[in-house]
């Protein structure tokens, strides 16, 4: 499979200040690959993951995900496959209930109603949190947010996942569950942590 | 609140265009009313015992809430009794100042109309009465807006919460807590605010955001819909033009004569 891959030639970004995040950066992830970017804290990890989902582009050197480099007319084709999820989940629940969560990004991208509604039940079985399909997100524990927030991304059934940091915040219990969950997948994965076991 | 929304009566099932219509038809006629009105104000309480009953909210809990919200009220009523001395109304021998008639009238207002409004937020969820609000033809940023404001409002006040603990455990003998620190600490939030408003637009952009929220349809405006809204809005004009309470007071000192 060739169409999956990620890879980085000479990648390097400097932000508008001045701090020169990322310095000539190249490496080659294929498919169903699972690789942990691990670095200490302000070493670039975010800067780079920010890269891989096209909200930044490359300063100099080339980024490919799939079959496309990141310009700027490739962006959305790229974010279609590419599925993110952030450190902090309250930003990536920002509908009123955890159903309209989950199918925002399905809706988005044009799906049939029945669709949908089949896909937000399936992949929130497949994180375990059926049960909270109709709470509003709000109200979730740390754990059940983190949950749904991988599950609005797995809704977009994407070939790479990304995350940030997924175990910070988690107690041991929901933090071991969450990496079981993640060996389950059969995506390509990218995931900044530092969480040495997890990694 | 919103939990209370999350119930399965009868009420609850009604789409929310019709509630939020009869509500607004319902605030309308009660505000329409003149100055002095007291008497015609009564029969309209129906509404939101009804809304509270049947949409099974605890009532304490609503009129705790009025009580928060009626200094406001009090506030643009109270001056009414000073200004306005003119005896209009006589009991046995004291004369009533319009003012406090006024003055009652509109804290009789301010009950009806919030309890309503409420009740309404119970029995149907903020974030239904946004889409209801946008379904109904209002500017979708305003939808937008409002939903946006709802969900992020308890971020935003946890945020705030923990920065005002975190200046609390450093501050010793009232030093620290002053204006002083206000300042910076307000700006902190703000830049804050801004950095997180960024990072939910990237989320949004990347799960396919292109400007319209698209939200799965629940609800259906059907012949349920339109009978609720139309027998509670035939009843609101009834109360709203014929005297109930002065029909009813003369029939029952009719019987007696």
């Amino acid at each position: 499979m060739s169409h999956h891959i990620v890879q980085a030639e000479n990648l390097a970004y400097t932000y508008p200040d001045g701090n020169n995040a990322l310095k000539n950066i190249s490496f080659l992830i294929t498919h169903g690959e699972s690789v942990a970017i691990v670095g200490a804290n302000g070493a670039g990890k975010s800067t780079l993951l920010m890269h891989l989902n096209g909200h930044l582009l490359p300063g100099k050197g080339s980024l490919r995900i799939g079959d496309f480099p990141l310009t700027k007319e490739t962006v959305h084709n790229i974010r279609r496959s590419v599925g993110m999820v952030f450190q902090d989940s309250d930003d990536q629940l920002f509908m009123p209930t955890v159903y309209d969560d989950v199918a925002f990004g399905p809706l988005n991208m044009g799906l049939p109603a029945d669709v949908v509604n089949e896909r937000v039940k399936s992949t929130l079985e497949t994180v375990g949190v059926l049960h909270l399909i109709n709470r509003p997100t709000h109200r979730l524990s740390g754990g059940e947010k983190r949950s749904v927030a991988i599950a609005t991304v797995l809704s977009m059934s994407p070939d790479i996942l990304v995350m940030d940091e997924p175990t910070s915040n988690l107690d041991p219990k929901a933090r071991r569950r969450l990496i079981n969950l993640l060996k389950s997948f059969k995506h390509t994965k990218i995931i900044a942590t530092h969480d040495l076991d997890g990694a | 609140m919103d939990l209370l929304s999350y119930q399965d009566t009868p009420l609850h099932k009604i789409d929310p265009r019709a509630k939020l219509i009869t509500a607004l038809f319902f605030i309308l006629t009660v505000v329409s009313f003149g100055k002095y009105e007291i008497s015609m104000l009564v029969p309209f309480i129906f509404f939101p015992v009804y809304l509270l009953t049947s949409g099974n909210i605890p009532v304490v809990y609503i009129l705790k809430k009025i009580l928060y919200v009626s200094p406001f009220a009090v506030m643009i009523g109270v001056f009414n009794p000073f200004f306005d001395q003119g005896v209009i109304l006589q009991v046995g021998n004291t004369g009533i100042p319009g003012g406090w008639i006024s003055f009652l009238s509109i804290m009789m207002r301010f009950a009806l109309t919030v309890s309503t409004a409420l009740a309404l937020i119970s029995c149907t969820g903020f974030n239904n009465i946004c889409f209801a609000i946008n379904r109904l033809g209002a500017p979708k940023i305003f939808a937008v807006q409002l939903l946006f404001l709802y969900r992020y409002i308890f971020v935003l006040a946890e945020e705030a919460a923990r920065m005002v603990r975190a200046r609390n455990l450093r501050s010793f003998d009232g030093k620290g807590k002053g204006i002083k620190t206000y300042g910076p600490m307000l700006g902190n939030l703000l830049l804050r605010t801004i950095n997180r408003a960024e990072r939910i637009h990237l989320a949004m952009i990347c799960r396919g955001f292109d400007g319209n929220i698209r939200i799965m349809k629940k609800y259906k405006f059907g012949l349920r819909e339109l009978l609720f809204v139309a027998s509670w809005g035939s009843l609101f004009l009834l109360f709203r033009f014929v005297n109930i309470p002065q029909f009813a007071g003369n029939f029952i000192t009719g019987l007696f004569v």
